[in-house]
């Protein structure tokens, strides 16, 4: 099935999954029976504690792991069913990630990183690389372009990460505790790059966190409670 | 991916950590040099057999001699023309030996040149040609009175006109056209043989004339020389060649008149086709004589040889396949710290295949370059054993090493193909160790990798 996006319909579609673990002898539920409908261009913030099965919800939507029951789509895509090299064609047209650890290679520099989802794509170097330059630029790391990860603070390495995130324009781009790892004043810098990405390209971001001031970026929170939808409010700015 | 970053990706994972990329390498490196070194040597005893082998010279001849001194069968024209009606059977001439004579030869001015022994043998000596008997100079035409004699033939003499101790020439083997100084030319001479019956061992020393016994003189004059040829007789070093007509005169001149000896030593057989030795031979032991030939031999020594090469061969695959070893703890220990790493290339949208390619690519990398730099370091250490056992090192024995030549032994032979052979092979051992790293690689999941410090 081949990625549509429909204004009627919404972007992501889950459709009551339901996750299990095997935990030695006995199975742990993660997730009980969740469905949700998000739209294009929202920025939805998957709010719960340790353990509340945020993280797992993420990996479901992302295609990282495989649910137990159910369906996810996005764009119409059964993500679900994929095998995994058309995971990774997927991934790399519509997803990005920005993840709490950066998670930038270390023996590559700040343009190159941000320059690697074009890599996978086979995107030619200069091409792919005058894009990275652009992209880190944006996100004022200019004096940085050609810095190793270990030569930048945590500030700049998210932004690196974000900038790698957005490189592909993609139309969902997931992060998953983003500030976790930062001050208040960075991560302030870096929720607003955020943010600010995604309303330039109407970019639908899935914001994963336990932290209650994060959710205040979004423009719907859903509470997630024992692997459970326990509340699903609109924020108006 | 392209080809180009993912090899680019591949080096740069290499050279991040130098040590053990060395270290692995150099495993396959230590691996590659074995196994071309060993067969080398392998080919190298290869090659001196075969020059061997030529030196016994023709393969295709049977010598038949009679089953011991009291056997029944006689060696006879009989048996001569038997054989001649084989199938299979070329030429085949008796040949008359001197062994139970007492031998003496004179050649020079007042038989200044004197010896005591003399490989003279009598055969048909119009088959020579089809014998294959190699001439150095002159003709093998023979008339009456007219012999071959080896190139080593004025060895045999001594000058007695000289001291004893400086009265033989010291060269001690004749390989180009010359003759020691102070000695005769064969060829300008005229050879005076003398035998007598050497029932009287005290007195046959002895050239004085006191012996009372019978004794046969010829006057001989040499032709020509033959080129040694130790399967046909060492008569083809430093010994004559008659004609079993000369040779029945001359013994004819010491029996009893009308006991006319018949018989032959030996008989020289020669077959068309070296498969056809072995049929003749069996042909000829079932009649109750002995036979003698170089194809068995030879067979021997070839399952020999190739036994040895194969355990050479094997010595070396045995280092190979430790190195193969080594480049697959190393892969797995790559894999094990970059597990992180690959679950955030799977995340950001890199194929497995990718992965596994890159992997795979690393491994084969380590192989490449052990095995070519294992290869330059052969032919280095192949040059240097060659070089030492041609004895020492100059312009000459460096090209003798490495390219050899006529009549050059050398020990370590590296064929090109054994080079191409060794680097292909360190790829494929490098490929095939990355195999089960590679898909250990892809099979970890993205999730847990990325959260995995």
């Amino acid at each position: 099935m081949t990625y549509k996006e429909n204004e009627k319909k919404a972007l992501i579609e889950v459709a009551h999954i339901r996750k299990e673990y095997p935990l030695g002898d006995e199975t742990v539920v993660a997730l009980k029976d969740i469905s949700l409908k998000i739209n294009k261009g929202e920025i939805c913030c998957i709010f719960g504690t340790s353990g509340s099965g945020k993280s797992t919800l993420l990996n479901q939507l992302a295609g990282m792991e495989k649910p137990t029951k159910g369906m996810v789509k996005i764009g119409g895509v059964p993500i679900s069913l994929l095998t995994e090299d058309q995971l990774a064609k997927f991934r790399q047209q519509h997803l990005g990630f920005v993840f709490q650890t950066y998670n930038l290679l270390p023996n590559l520099t700040a343009t190159e990183n941000v320059a690697l989802p074009l890599l996978f794509k086979g995107v030619p170097k200069e091409k792919r690389e005058k894009i990275a330059r652009k992209m880190l630029c944006r996100v004022g790391l200019s004096h940085r372009l050609d810095h190793f990860p270990k030569q930048m603070s945590g500030g700049q390495q998210q932004r690196a990460g974000i900038a790698r995130a957005f490189i592909t324009q993609p139309a969902v781009v997931f992060a998953d505790e983003p500030t976790g790892n930062l001050d208040s004043k960075t991560t302030v810098e870096v929720m607003e790059m955020i943010c600010s990405f995604a309303k330039d390209f109407n970019q639908t971001i899935i914001l994963v966190t336990h932290d209650p001031e994060m959710a205040s970026y979004a423009d719907r929170v859903v509470k997630l409670i024992d692997g459970e939808i326990i509340s699903d409010t609109i924020v108006s700015h | 991916m392209k080809k180009p970053d993912l090899m680019k990706m591949c080096v740069q994972n290499l050279t991040r950590r130098k040590t053990r990329t060395f270290l692995t390498t150099l495993g396959v490196l230590i691996g590659c040099c074995s196994i071309v070194i060993m067969v080398s040597i392998g080919f190298g005893m290869q090659e001196q057999q075969e020059q061997m082998m030529k030196s016994f010279g023709d393969l295709t001849l049977i010598k038949v001699t009679q089953e011991g001194d009291t056997s029944d069968h006689k060696i006879d024209q009989n048996l001569v023309d038997e054989i001649e009606q084989m199938n299979g059977v070329a030429v085949v001439s008796p040949k008359k030996v001197l062994d139970s004579y007492t031998v003496h030869a004179f050649a020079g001015l007042n038989n200044r040149f004197q010896t005591d022994y003399m490989d003279a043998v009598g055969i048909d000596t119009g088959k020579i040609n089809e014998f294959d008997y190699k001439l150095l100079e002159g003709t093998s035409e023979l008339n009456e009175g007219e012999v071959l004699v080896g190139r080593n033939f004025v060895l045999n003499f001594k000058d007695s006109l000289r001291p004893e101790g400086s009265n033989t020439a010291q060269n001690g083997y004749l390989q180009k056209d010359e003759i020691p100084e102070g000695f005769f030319d064969p060829l300008a001479e005229k050879i005076t043989l003398e035998i007598s019956k050497s029932d009287n061992t005290g007195s046959s020393a002895d050239t004085d004339g006191s012996s009372t016994e019978k004794k046969a003189v010829v006057k001989l004059k040499p032709v020509g020389y033959t080129a040694e040829d130790y399967n046909k007789g060492t008569e083809t070093v430093d010994g004559m060649i008659m004609s079993l007509n000369d040779f029945q005169n001359m013994i004819n001149q010491l029996s009893t008149p009308g006991t006319t000896d018949t018989s032959y030593d030996s008989v020289m057989v020669k077959v068309s086709d070296i498969s056809m030795v072995e049929p003749v031979e069996n042909a000829i032991r079932q009649q109750g004589f002995n036979t003698e030939s170089m194809t068995s031999m030879r067979k021997d020594l070839e399952d020999q040889a190739r036994h040895t090469q194969m355990m050479f061969a094997g010595i070396g695959a045995i280092s190979l396949f430790v190195a193969a070893l080594g480049i697959m703890n190393t892969m797995i220990m790559s894999i094990s710290e970059r597990t992180r790493e690959i679950g955030i290339m799977k995340s950001l949208g890199c194929y497995i295949s990718d992965i596994r390619m890159m992997f795979l690519t690393e491994a084969g990398i380590i192989g490449l370059i052990g095995g070519a730099i294992g290869c330059v370091i052969s032919f280095a250490v192949s040059a240097v054993i060659n070089i030492s056992s041609l004895g020492g090192f100059s312009m000459d024995t460096l090209k003798a090493a490495i390219l050899g030549g006529e009549g050059i032994t050398r020990v370590s032979i590296i064929p090109i193909w054994l080079y191409v052979f060794a680097i292909g092979f360190s790829i494929l051992i490098g490929v095939a160790s990355g195999y089960y790293p590679a898909n250990k690689a892809v099979k970890i999941p993205a999730l847990e990798a990325i959260k995995s410090e």
